[in-house]
């Protein structure tokens, strides 16, 4: 029998406000252990929760830009549990009445994942577990997360792979985290199912906790595919139970222990107030937004005819998109410009975080006037590329590298003069053209072009050797 | 009169030095804390410390505020900087803040003068005082009586004059029965006027922190003081509207005050006798009564019992034994670690009613309890609204009897709940009361009657009280104890 | 009916122990103090939602960052620490 995966996420996104969600310590990432602590966040007896007002902003952002109702009324709920690295032994967080619901990430294959819900909380502190004994940093301690939550909607580990990837793409691009999921400001609980093709039941599932690289996800989640048909296979039954990943044997492994009881008590948090949203606040939030990825990508293929995957490397990250935006202001062509970024500076800005953060020694301007100088005819494409190189090299504009001689092209005398001297140093190219070979007037358009040190116009060369041979 | 005025003149005027004064009342302490056990950590360096100051204050001629220089205490669960607070609870010795509450922090500012903090039932749990890891604290009128709780500590300090006054907290009545009990005056501000910031929480939408004063005066003057808005605290609003003691001119001509029946129902002859005498006075005042009915109370202190239960049993959850406090001794991995920290470190009393909060707040019972709770919390708050369309405060019984005997209050953890009865609605509802004593039992035991204010009408209490206060100052007795000013 | 499993298992969810010999006393006591709970189960629901007590609505903080306490601060009341963090030895 074949059976068919089905498979809902649960994405904690760490949102990258100043401060934390219910004091005033810093977010920063890293620092000496127990450095970006007050009484607030190690949960002193006595202290009190006051909600960063951005944290209820960026979280009504992410809902917007997945498509989600935006409460008018929400709260704050009590979580309660024990562990270390929970100082109140609750977990600050909304229960029954979250910020957004209903939203949708749509996959490239037409299919939406169903967003159920999107709910701001408080992360936990850091336990470092080293000879036995138990070290608690609470720098982590409530910093805010958004949780978003989707249907069990994916039946791929490919969609799983595109749904995380789009994510983070939209999360960056509304500037509300920057899901760093090595840096564990991105984190997935995964549950899985599988039922035979065909079915519309659901069936047992399993959840693998926290997981941290999408190629982990991918993996545990075939794995776990893997290990559920064999256990129904098998006539056995897949118990519902709570895995963690381990990426080095690659196999899921149950995690609580029977110490932990499962009831969390959810409450109305007594010390925090009623979050209302009004209609109008939600227009001026979406107002806000920037141009989303999806939509960005769609408007590059129509409007500029760049190819589909050029456009979607373009977008693929913000500030990308936005150094494209900027360097195309005014040109005929932005396709050049596309190929530019894509062909060369791609190259020098390799890793997935330096293109994230896209920092250029070429202006967006400094582009922009090298393509307008071949869109005025004034360099050829060859020249063109090379000069990025040196743009890139030192950071100069175009003009440092290019002199009065390389500008305005090559004169017709000196054009046919240079023609002459290609026809009559290669006959047996002429010949083989001749004889049928288009390609053999490549070479001869080579020879002229290295003649005039590629600021001869192509076509023109071409027009010529043709009229001259024929 | 008042008595932080009258210290506040007699320092002005130079008959005693802050100095003098405080030594006065840290002797009185070291006399008789042993029998009445007020105070469990008296603070005499930081006190003569400040008094000093003072001193050199008024030594240069310069004006004191009225607050500046009068000794006070504060209850053990009010966050003390670098002062041991414990909450009266084994699992918190130990336990010295890194902050102070907002209510410190003001007062501080004003220049009080801090003797030390007072004795409570073991994180406000109790109505005796007598869940403390301390002990007891005893009643100044007669020490085979508790003082009350769970603030007993500040209102027997209070009443035995080894404090001028002091700060409570109330979550289901204990400003206001303890100060019934020892014969004082006692205020639960409305839920939000005073902030939260720093009172260690048992439960949150029902605690308030307040004054325990000899006069209403002065129960007016330190309500001033605390009474702002806390940017720490989100359900703080502070007071609305002019200081109460500006409003206190004794004028309750034409006021309507509204009896509910069932307050009287099952209250002690001798209470009830007292509290209708202290009727017939406002009467005779010029103030109007009227009778009616609040069905909805009759469920008060169940519903009480569960909130308070559930909000405690999540708010107790953070004494794990890694960040302060106690921490025990041997243990076998963290979790043990966890359970035997709490099992060894906390009461009976507390344990009961973090497991009932547990209970009420568990899957299959939310429910039935804590949902239904809340719902008919919402049923007594419109009880009360309805009420004060009617009326313009609420008079009751604080307590339906007089202080318990040492030892009473431990025996029976429900029949001690029934004790509550008269003051948990208040809370419920967010309102304030004030309690002031309207007479004695014939074993000469204080009896208290509260007003209850519609939201943030202190002011209005207090007037009515201190119009009391004057017309039948036969109720407010001196004790044998303490520094005779 | 509160029964001794019921017991049990609040204790394990309140991180509490409850000896063997405890148990059915602090069954009993339970039972009487739920009884006296259970009197709300008589009493009309409106059915509407309780919100918070003076209904208070957008109470938030800025987010502006205000520097932390030292390490040395936030570790003083800590029962064991070691190398800047809290401790939890596995046994004592």
């Amino acid at each position: 029998m074949k059976y068919e995966l089905v498979s809902g996420f649960e994405t904690h996104v760490e949102l990258s406000t100043n401060t934390k969600i219910f004091c005033s310590c810093t977010t920063q990432f890293g620092g000496e252990p127990n450095t970006h602590c007050c009484p607030v966040c190690i949960g002193l007896p006595g202290t009190l929760p006051k909600l960063n007002r951005q944290v209820v902003k960026y979280a009504i952002m992410a809902g917007l830009a997945t498509n989600c109702e935006i409460a008018e009324v929400a709260k704050m709920d009590r979580k309660n549990y024990c562990y270390p690295d929970l100082p109140k032994a609750y977990q600050i967080s909304e229960y029954d009445k979250p910020l957004c619901e209903h939203g949708y990430i749509q996959l490239s294959n037409g299919r939406k994942i169903r967003i159920l819900r999107i709910h701001i909380e408080e992360d936990a502190g850091k336990l470092i577990h080293a000879h036995g004994d138990t070290y608690v940093d609470y720098n982590r301690g409530g910093v805010p997360l958004i949780e978003i939550v989707t249907e069990p909607d994916f039946r791929s580990t490919d969609e799983a792979r595109e749904y995380v990837e789009k994510l983070q793409q939209i999360m960056r691009y509304i500037g509300v985290s920057d899901c760093r999921m090595q840096e564990g400001s991105m984190r997935c609980d995964v549950n899985i199912s599988v039922r035979p093709e065909g079915s519309d039941e659901l069936g047992t599932r399993t959840e693998i906790k926290n997981m941290n690289s999408i190629n982990n996800i991918v993996k545990a989640m075939e794995y776990e595919y893997e290990r559920q048909v064999d256990v129904i296979e098998n006539g056995g039954k897949v118990t519902q139970e709570t895995l963690r990943y381990d990426d080095a044997t690659n196999t899921t492994s149950s995690m609580r222990g029977k110490e932990d009881a499962n009831d969390y008590r959810y409450f109305r948090d007594p010390d925090l107030v009623t979050i209302l949203t009004s209609r109008e606040e939600v227009e001026e939030i979406r107002k806000t937004l920037p141009e989303l990825p999806a939509v960005k990508q769609a408007r590059y293929v129509d409007e500029y005819d760049i190819p589909e995957k050029d456009a979607s490397l373009l977008t693929k990250y913000r500030k990308v998109s936005e150094y494209f935006d900027e360097a195309i202001e005014g040109l005929k062509n932005p396709k050049t410009v596309s190929n530019f970024i894509i062909g060369s500076i791609f190259r020098r800005v390799e890793t997935e975080k330096d293109k994230e953060a896209f920092d250029v020694s070429v202006s967006p301007k400094h582009l922009r006037e090298l393509v307008k100088m071949i869109e005025d005819k004034k360099i050829q494409n060859n020249l063109a590329k090379k000069t990025l190189e040196k743009m890139l090299d030192t950071g100069k504009p175009c003009t440092e590298f290019i002199d009065e001689s390389d500008l305005g092209g090559v004169d017709d005398s000196a054009l046919e003069q240079m023609c002459k001297n290609a026809i009559d140093g290669n006959p047996n190219a002429v010949a083989d053209y001749k004889g049928g070979k288009e390609k053999a007037l490549m070479s001869l358009l080579g020879n002229v072009m290295k003649q005039s040190r590629g600021k001869a116009d192509a076509q023109a060369v071409r027009a010529k050797l043709i009229e001259m041979i024929n | 009169m008042s008595e932080i005025k009258k210290i506040h003149d007699m320092l002005v005027s130079k008959q005693i030095s802050c100095k003098e004064l405080t030594e006065k009342y840290l002797t009185e302490i070291e006399n008789s804390n042993k029998e009445l056990n007020a105070y469990v950590n008296v603070t005499p360096d930081a006190a003569l410390a400040q008094a000093e100051k003072v001193d050199a204050k008024l030594g240069k001629g310069e004006e004191i505020g009225l607050l500046e220089g009068v000794p006070m205490t504060l209850k053990d669960n009010l966050s003390t900087k670098g002062i041991e607070t414990t909450c009266c609870s084994k699992i918190l010795t130990g336990y010295k803040p890194i902050y102070n509450a907002t209510v410190w922090e003001k007062l501080e500012g004003e220049g009080a003068v801090l003797l030390g903090k007072t004795n409570m039932d073991e994180f406000a749990m109790g109505s005796s005082s007598e869940t403390s890891y301390f002990g007891g604290a005893a009643n100044p009128f007669n020490t085979k009586h508790c003082a009350g709780g769970s603030s007993g500590g500040v209102a027997s300090a209070v009443g035995a004059n080894i404090a001028p006054y002091g700060l409570g907290s109330d979550t289901g009545g204990s400003i206001r029965q303890p100060a019934s009990f020892c014969g004082i005056v006692g205020l639960k501000p409305t839920y939000g006027a005073v902030s939260r910031y720093g009172l260690i929480a048992y439960a949150s939408s029902l605690d308030q922190i307040g004054p325990i004063t000899k006069t209403v005066e002065d129960a007016s003057i330190v309500f001033d003081a605390i009474s702002d808005y806390d940017p720490k605290d989100s359900t703080s609003q502070g007071r609305k509207g002019e200081p109460t003691y500006n409003s206190l001119n004794n004028d309750i001509k034409g006021m309507k005050i509204g009896i509910a029946r069932e307050y009287l129902e099952g209250v002690r002859d001798d209470v009830k006798e007292a509290v209708l005498a202290a009727v017939k006075v406002y009467e005779s005042l010029g103030a109007e009564v009227i009778y009616f009915d609040m069905p909805s109370l009759k469920y008060a202190l169940p519903v009480y019992y569960i909130i308070a239960c559930a909000e405690a049993s999540s708010n107790l959850g953070r004494y794990d034994g890694i960040r302060y406090g106690f921490k025990a001794e041997h243990y076998n991995g963290t979790h043990d670690m966890m359970c035997r920290t709490r099992s060894e470190g906390f009461g009976d009393e507390v344990k009961r009613r973090i497991l009932l909060g547990t209970y009420v707040l568990s899957a299959g019972y939310y429910d039935a309890y804590y949902k239904k709770a809340q719902n008919l919390r919402g049923a007594i708050v419109k009880a009360f609204d309805e009420a004060f369309s009617k009326c313009d405060f609420v008079l009751a019984p604080t307590v339906p009897m007089t202080a318990f005997e040492m030892g009473h209050a431990v025996s029976d953890p429900v029949e001690t709940y029934l004790t509550d009865i008269c003051t948990v609605p208040v809370n419920i509802a967010g309102l304030p009361a004030v309690s002031v004593p309207c007479g004695f039992n014939a074993d000469g035991m204080p009896i208290g009657m509260q007003l209850i204010g519609n939201k943030f009408n202190e002011a209005k209490i207090l007037n009515a009280a201190n119009a009391y206060e004057k017309a039948a100052p036969e109720n407010f007795k001196e004790t044998k104890w303490g520094v005779k000013l | 009916m509160v029964t001794r499993e019921d017991v049990e298992n609040i204790a394990i969810l309140s991180k509490l122990f409850v000896a063997e010999e405890e148990l059915d006393d602090l069954t009993k006591q339970m039972q009487e103090i739920v009884e006296f709970a259970d009197a709300i189960n008589n009493a009309p629901d409106s059915g509407e939602e309780f919100d918070n007590i003076n209904n208070l609505s957008n109470v938030f903080r800025e987010d502006v960052v205000v520097e932390s306490l030292p390490c040395e601060e936030i570790l003083k009341n800590a029962p064991e620490q070691a190398e800047d963090h809290f401790l939890v030895r596995n046994h004592n």
